[in-house]
């Protein structure tokens, strides 16, 4: 059986079922509540919730049994010399060390936990790079919502911040360096391109098996870095993608080579292009894409996926799974080749992950 | 001692109690001993910066009031969230 963690405007939704078959709600917390992002540490198996309530703001809660009580975790907040306080929590990444989790906000920064998500604790060296007065933010507001771990070196870590581009440590988070050589913010007047901060990163990942190899969903266009995040280069422009925009990103896990995207339409029209819903995949590091829609909407569908709303199983062959605002879920069971719908009439869905 | 008045689903971030006595010489003290005697409820009337969150109000003797405002013996606080959503 398959879990998927279901994050909407109005609640959790915890389903489960068979890979490529309708799944059943196994249980819904937080109800009422928005659910901006659920996750799974799949080391220690304890769950995470991101929640935010309309009066009384973002707070975090871990459980080791989703159906059972959930506990508020002691943060993220910001200590008082950073005059700044939690949006809105982002994403909860599983870190390398025992113990260590890392978890991305709104206002940009980024947050560890040492005590397996018990507690959490600001990444100064982040939070203070001279670059940040000049950080904007993009329609989502000033976040950071990717973060690629190094597997097997604690100390190397990569972040996605939307609009700041790129961030890289090699000390465990001490310092940072901006890294967006090849990157074309196409969004911007070309005159206003040279010295600006504005990089509007909508989703960045790393692929496991082969850490110096990352994907990004870029607010215009579709990239590749093959040296740990220093530079980057352009896949998605004329290789069979219909648009260069979009939030949803997956990695296959046992493939650096291999990636998914959603795209959307533009920026101002976020629904799936020409009213059909397509995964679009690569198998070659980015060089051709390919769609893969068999079994998903193929008319009058206009759909929106957001940025977390996208995820595998890592199984083999890999389910994927996503979530649209609509409230529908669609999966796939055999590496996007085909697809199914998965669960109907959910609240909005923001966020989507395999337990 | 001023008392708290909790509303709502907030109740159960303080073991389910509607009703608190706390101390305090003014509304953000009040709420400063209540958070340090209920944990749970740290960041969700003030922010970690200590300012009321945005759809919170508080309200005594009929009256809005903002954390600065004096409360006394005897005074009930009540903490209130807007109906609002969507």
């Amino acid at each position: 059986m398959t879990e998927l963690l279901v994050g909407t405007k109005k609640g959790l939704m915890v389903l489960r079922g068979r890979r490529g078959g309708p799944f059943e709600i196994l249980t819904r917390a937080f109800p009422g509540e928005v659910v901006e992002f659920a996750t799974r540490d799949q080391r220690g198996g304890r769950y995470f919730a991101a929640v935010t309530h309309g009066q009384f703001g973002p707070h975090l809660f871990y459980a080791d049994d989703p159906t059972q009580k959930w506990e508020q975790a002691e943060g993220p907040a910001f200590p008082a010399a950073a005059g700044a306080a939690v949006e809105r929590i982002w994403v909860v990444e599983a870190g390398v060390e025992d113990g260590v989790l890392w978890c991305g906000v709104a206002p940009a920064a980024l947050f560890r936990s040492g005590d397996g998500g018990r507690s959490w604790a600001l990444v100064e060296g982040l939070w203070n790079v001279p670059e940040r007065p000049k950080w904007e933010g993009g329609a989502g507001g000033l976040c950071l919502h990717s973060i690629c771990p190094w597997p097997g070196d604690a100390s190397r870590l990569a972040v996605g911040v939307s609009s700041a581009g790129v961030w890289l440590t090699d000390d465990a988070g001490k310092s940072w360096r901006r890294s967006v050589a090849g990157l074309v913010p196409r969004y911007l007047p070309e005159e206003a391109r040279k010295d600006t901060h504005a990089y509007c990163v909508h989703n960045m990942q790393r692929a496991p098996r082969q850490p110096n190899t990352l994907y990004m969903q870029f607010h215009g266009g579709v990239y590749r870095s093959d040296d740990g995040g220093e530079s980057w280069n352009d896949i998605g422009s004329d290789r069979g993608l219909p648009s260069d925009f979009g939030f949803p990103l997956v990695i296959d896990p046992h493939d650096p080579d291999s990636a998914f995207v959603i795209p959307l339409k533009a920026d101002a029209d976020r629904v799936t292009p020409d009213g059909r819903v397509r995964v679009y995949e690569t198998r070659d590091r980015g060089s051709t894409w390919t769609a893969r829609a068999d079994g998903l909407p193929r008319s009058q569908a206009y759909l929106t996926v957001l940025r977390q709303a996208f995820c595998s199983d890592g199984g083999k062959p890999l389910g994927l799974y996503f979530g649209a605002t609509s409230g529908d879920v669609f999966g796939s069971a055999d590496g996007g080749r085909t697809w199914a719908s998965v669960a109907t009439h959910l609240p909005p869905v923001a966020s989507m992950r395999c337990a | 001692m001023p008392r708290m008045i909790l509303t709502g689903s907030i109740r159960e971030h303080a073991g389910g109690l509607g009703t608190i006595d706390v101390g305090g010489e003014t509304a953000a003290a009040a709420i400063a001993r209540l958070e340090a005697s209920y944990p749970a409820l740290r960041g969700w009337i003030v922010d970690e910066q200590g300012a009321l969150r945005r759809h919170v109000r508080l309200f005594m003797k009929g009256e809005a009031i903002t954390l600065a405002a004096p409360v006394g013996p005897g005074d009930e606080l009540f903490v209130v969230a807007a109906i609002s959503g969507g």
